[in-house]
């Protein structure tokens, strides 16, 4: 079965932007979950609030599109409910990291058996462009005009301090590792975290040089460092390009999984 | 053989839950609620049930939305601040058609206010708190034995209706120890769930209420607190769609207003009317058997929302209604609304329950 | 194995010209009724998944269609041979 068998094709085309990322990363997320074998019958998509956030209502499967940041919070009464449910959560970097910081690390904690993907566009898209979490140092948007001044999370850090079981991260750019990175998710037990760096044109690269859709997409492939040169070159204390991606896999460890199937 | 037995109010709704087929339970500790929970977390484990304690009440509704999404009887228990926290999500659930209970064991407010006084604070924020147009049920227990069988009916009534069903007890009810008698079992409607996969899975039958579509059961449905057709997909600028179902959610519930309707009248007969609700009910009580005058009656509220607007015709020779309330006078405003007569509110903050001279007095202030 | 862009869904953002390592497609000159400037194929039929999806039993490269935000790329069998009318000029 290929991926395009899991949408539902009457809702197409999405409502996302000409050349926004969430699109190939759900063409990879269901590529991922049609080559793991799940039964349409079996699996959950749930969002949070955001363009990201509209993913699961494009999927022809049972599909929760929740409040914003709460994604995470629904997914875990979903899975402890009814563990033979396969639950996979799409989420954007403000959905996930601002206001639903919280959850977010509390399921990482708990190691809620789900997989979690993030589409981390580095802004606020549906809102039109306002600054998040995940928003660099310098770039402008619609409420940093003058450039970001705080400081960013890193989400996948993040997840892996607050035990997650598995972490990876990717770009939109990556097609074939982020599938393999998401599918590895899908496959290890407990809490899996990945994390997809996509381009929003429109929020974000429209104000900071990246344009064009391939503009962002070829930022991707120029500044992606796959981790273990990333740790190399700090290793030999060498100097790490800024704006450098850090991409690969972080981490896949079996701590005590709530919420596995019974 | 049902027994007798001598329990905390808190402690009979979580056995009344349970009674009922609940079998997920989220919440975050709250005074005066927290008994709920740990009851709970003791019970669910051994009736094959989940008890999960989360990071906050937001998390907490939010699962158990989750939870009744997956087909199973699903509550919380909380008191104000943590109600307050939950609004957002009661909304989504609401929008959503999800059946749930929510205990609510009012405390003083507002803010952290009192954690271990009891008030009827929160008798509006549970049914308009959330934003936009809605309908939701409240009961409101004033006895040991009505929290477990309040709270049993709570999850019926959200079955029927797919929505939100309030238990708007307060830490009097919540905390008092009395004798009560625990059935052996309750009344447990089945669920209206379709059997089929549909395209229309929001589609209502005559009663305004679609047949439910649990997850894991092959109907593929989207659910969105997005204002959606009958697909269950979004449609957010259709002016018509969106009138449509809201006035549906709204309607589903009010149009069973005498239906569903519970309420004691006490001396039909009566000229000077209490109106009552949970714990300053007890307190009428006691002036009414004090005060052995047979032209003052009781009116007294089981179910608070949708609101039995037809009291004057239960009541027809009222001069006035007495509302006791431990707030500045909520449902007493909701009481101004429906009738031509006087409405004189009693208000009582602090905690402590309505003295029955107060009432005593109140009634021959009226006359 | 025919490879074929949706002109319903495409948006025409152009990814797939950036991604192809064959540089099958190519950015579009005219818009279509949607207004949208749908690329075009340059000799489609080297596209590895066209040649070489029926040998292997599974997708070959896809890197377009993965990418492609809009699910707008997919291949379509191809019919059998049928012979072309010609129109013959006497
Ligand atoms: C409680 C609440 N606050 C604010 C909003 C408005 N809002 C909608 S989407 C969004 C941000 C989405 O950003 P992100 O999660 O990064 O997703 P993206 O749109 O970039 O994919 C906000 C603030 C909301 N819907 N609910
Ligand atoms: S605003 Fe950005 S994230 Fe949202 S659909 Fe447009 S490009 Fe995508
Ligand atoms: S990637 Fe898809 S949507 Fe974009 S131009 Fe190519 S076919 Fe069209
Ligand atoms: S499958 Fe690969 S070779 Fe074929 S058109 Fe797509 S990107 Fe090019």
């Amino acid at each position: 079965m290929n991926f395009m068998d899991w949408y539902r094709a009457d809702r197409l085309p999405t409502i996302f932007c000409v050349g926004c990322g969430n699109g190939t990363v759900i063409n990879c997320a269901l590529t991922a979950v049609s080559e793991v074998g799940w039964k349409r019958e079996e699996v959950v998509f749930v969002s949070g609030i955001g363009c990201s956030s509209r993913a699961p209502g494009y999927i022809d499967a049972d599909s929760l599109h929740t409040t914003h940041g709460r994604a995470l919070a629904f997914a875990t009464g979903i899975k402890l409910a009814n563990p033979d449910l396969q639950l996979v959560v799409f989420t954007g970097d403000g959905d996930l990291a601002a206001i639903g910081g919280n959850h977010f690390i509390h399921a990482c904690r708990r190691n809620v058996d789900m997989t979690v993907i993030c589409m981390n566009n580095q802004i606020y898209g549906m809102t039109g462009g306002q600054g998040s979490p995940t928003t660099p140092r310098g770039a402008l948007s619609t409420t940093t005009p003058y450039g970001a001044e705080e400081g960013t999370f890193d989400l996948t850090a993040l997840s892996i301090a607050a035990g997650a079981n598995f972490a990876a991260r990717w770009t939109s750019y990556h097609v074939k590792e982020l599938t393999n990175a998401i599918r590895a998710g899908l496959e290890t037990p407990g809490f899996s975290f990945i994390e997809a760096a996509v381009q929003c044109p429109t929020g974000y690269g429209r104000r900071n040089r990246l344009r064009e859709p391939e503009d962002m997409i070829e930022f991707f492939r120029t500044h992606s460092m796959l981790r273990q040169k990333y740790d190399r070159l700090l290793a030999e204390g060498k100097l790490v390009p800024p704006d450098t991606i850090v991409v690969g896999e972080f981490v896949r460890r079996d701590r005590p999984v709530l919420g596995g199937k019974k | 053989m049902s027994k007798i037995s001598f329990i905390q109010g808190n402690i009979a709704c979580a056995e009344g839950a349970l009674a009922a087929g609940c079998r997920f339970f989220g919440g975050y500790p709250i005074t005066p609620s927290t008994e709920i929970a740990e009851h709970m977390a003791m019970k669910l484990p051994k009736v094959k049930g989940t008890f999960i304690q989360m990071e906050d009440e937001i998390g907490s509704i939010a699962a158990v939305i989750g939870a009744a999404w997956t087909g199973v009887r699903a509550m919380t228990a909380t008191s104000g601040p943590g109600l307050s926290l939950m609004m957002e999500n009661i909304g989504y659930a609401v929008m959503t058609e999800t059946p749930l209970v929510i205990v609510d064991i009012q405390r003083g407010g507002p803010s952290t206010g009192q954690p271990t006084m009891a008030s009827q604070g929160d008798m509006f924020q549970c049914r308009f708190g959330s934003h936009g147009d809605y309908s939701i049920i409240a009961l409101s227990p004033a006895t040991v034995q009505e929290m477990y069988e309040m709270t049993a009916e709570a999850f019926n009534l959200a079955d029927r209706f797919r929505v939100p069903v309030f238990l708007m007890a307060d830490e009097i009810i919540g905390h008092m120890r009395e004798k009560m008698t625990l059935p052996d079992t309750v009344p447990v409607m089945p669920v209206r769930e379709r059997t089929e996969r549909s395209t229309l899975p929001f589609k209502a039958e005559k009663d305004g209420v679609p047949g439910f579509t649990p997850f894991g059961k092959g109907h593929h449905v989207h659910v969105t607190g997005l204002t959606h057709d009958e697909r269950g997909y979004p449609s957010t600028t259709n002016p018509d769609v969106h009138e449509r179902l809201v006035t549906r959610l709204v309607a589903k519930v009010e149009s069973t207003r005498r239906e569903i309707a519970s309420y004691d009248v006490t001396n039909p007969e009566a000229e000077t009317v209490f109106v009552s609700y949970g714990a300053p009910t007890r307190a009428v009580w006691q002036a009414l058997h004090d005060l052995k005058d047979d032209t003052v009656g009781h009116f007294r509220l089981k179910m608070v929302w949708p609101f039995p607007d037809w009291v004057e015709e239960l009541f027809p020779q009222a001069q006035a209604y007495i509302v006791p309330e431990m707030n500045l006078g909520l449902i007493s405003r909701e009481l101004e609304r429906h009738v031509t007569i006087p409405v004189i509110s009693v208000p009582r903050l602090g905690g402590a329950l309505h003295e029955p001279e107060e009432l005593i007095r109140a009634v021959e202030g009226a006359k | 194995m025919k490879l074929v862009i949706d002109p319903r869904r495409c948006k025409g953002c152009n990814l797939c010209v950036k991604v192809c390592p064959y540089r099958i497609f190519r950015p579009g000159r005219r818009p279509n009724e949607r207004g949208v400037v749908v690329p075009e194929l340059d000799r489609p039929e080297r596209c590895a998944n066209c040649r070489l999806r029926r040998l292997y039993g599974r997708t070959i490269c896809g890197v377009c269609q993965l990418t492609c935000p809009d699910q707008a790329i997919r291949w379509e069998e191809e019919e059998a041979y049928e012979p072309r009318k010609v129109a013959v000029e006497y």
